[in-house]
């Protein structure tokens, strides 16, 4: 058990809790990149905007994934900035969507502050953050 | 597709997780039988997998196809992955990364029904 307080020994991010938090990523990781696959591959010049938001929130899934996964002190620096980029985007995505529908329908995991993965793109971020905080 | 078979897959999948819930909400560390579980689940997948391509290459109607592979293989992958992942990690949260996979495998299952009945791609 190495989940003492010392000051300079950050906690892995991949345990405990954390075990739970980078499967969640993970699955969020799979939807976001299979749903982006497919609208690059068959029809990209329908809604190119929300395609490519869509692929890039894959990857910031990914890399929120594996470096969460890791949690040495580089990661976790990749982690917070990836998981800040998913905050601001899903807030900023889901916004657009609701002010600009024809643009954003169902495209996206944002869409609808992530209506469409039981909000769960919404709540996400405030937890990795809160444990990213945690762990430190 | 398969009506019958998938069914079956997606009520074994659940009672699988509400299994699975139960023992980390009774702070349970996973078990080798909640592995088993697990291995079981990708067997029956295995099946279901197969049973669809086989299917889709009976079929000549038009749907989205590498979709509907894609979705397959998806399913394929999810009881490996949660069984490498929740190994590690000797608390509940372990058996919480194996529920996880549980309840998404229908929501998987579904999607490739979907897919087949072309209401999705």
């Amino acid at each position: 058990m190495a989940d003492t307080d010392a000051p300079h020994s950050p906690a892995p991010t991949g345990r405990g809790f954390g075990r739970f938090l980078v499967a969640v990523y993970g699955i969020l990781a799979l939807g976001a990149t299979s749903r982006s696959a497919v609208q690059l591959a068959t029809d990209f010049n329908k809604a190119p905007l929300a395609y490519l938001l869509s692929a890039f929130a894959a990857v910031v899934y990914i890399v929120a994934t594996i470096s969460l996964a890791r949690g040495d002190v580089t990661s976790r620096r990749v982690a917070t900035v990836a998981i800040s980029i998913e905050l601001v985007g899903v807030l900023i995505v889901g916004a657009a969507s609701e002010l600009f529908h024809s643009d954003f329908q169902q495209a996206t995991v944002w869409t609808g502050f992530g209506s469409g993965y039981v909000f769960v793109p919404l709540v996400l971020p405030f937890v990795g953050l809160w444990w990213l905080r945690h762990t430190r | 597709m398969t009506g019958t078979y998938a069914t079956v897959i997606t009520v074994v999948a659940l009672l699988f997780a509400g299994w699975a819930l139960i023992c980390a909400a009774t702070n349970r560390r996973p078990t080798l039988l909640l592995f088993a579980a697990a291995v079981l689940l990708e067997a029956l997948l295995l099946g279901f997998a197969v049973g669809g391509v086989v299917q889709m290459a009976e079929s000549a109607r038009h749907f989205a196809r590498a979709e509907f592979v894609g979705y397959l293989l998806g399913c394929l992958v999810i009881p490996p992955l949660a069984f490498y992942w929740a190994r590690g990690e000797r608390s509940r949260s372990g058996t919480l990364v194996i529920a996880l996979a549980f309840l998404i495998t229908p929501v998987m299952v579904l999607r490739v029904q979907q897919v087949w009945a072309g209401s999705v791609g």
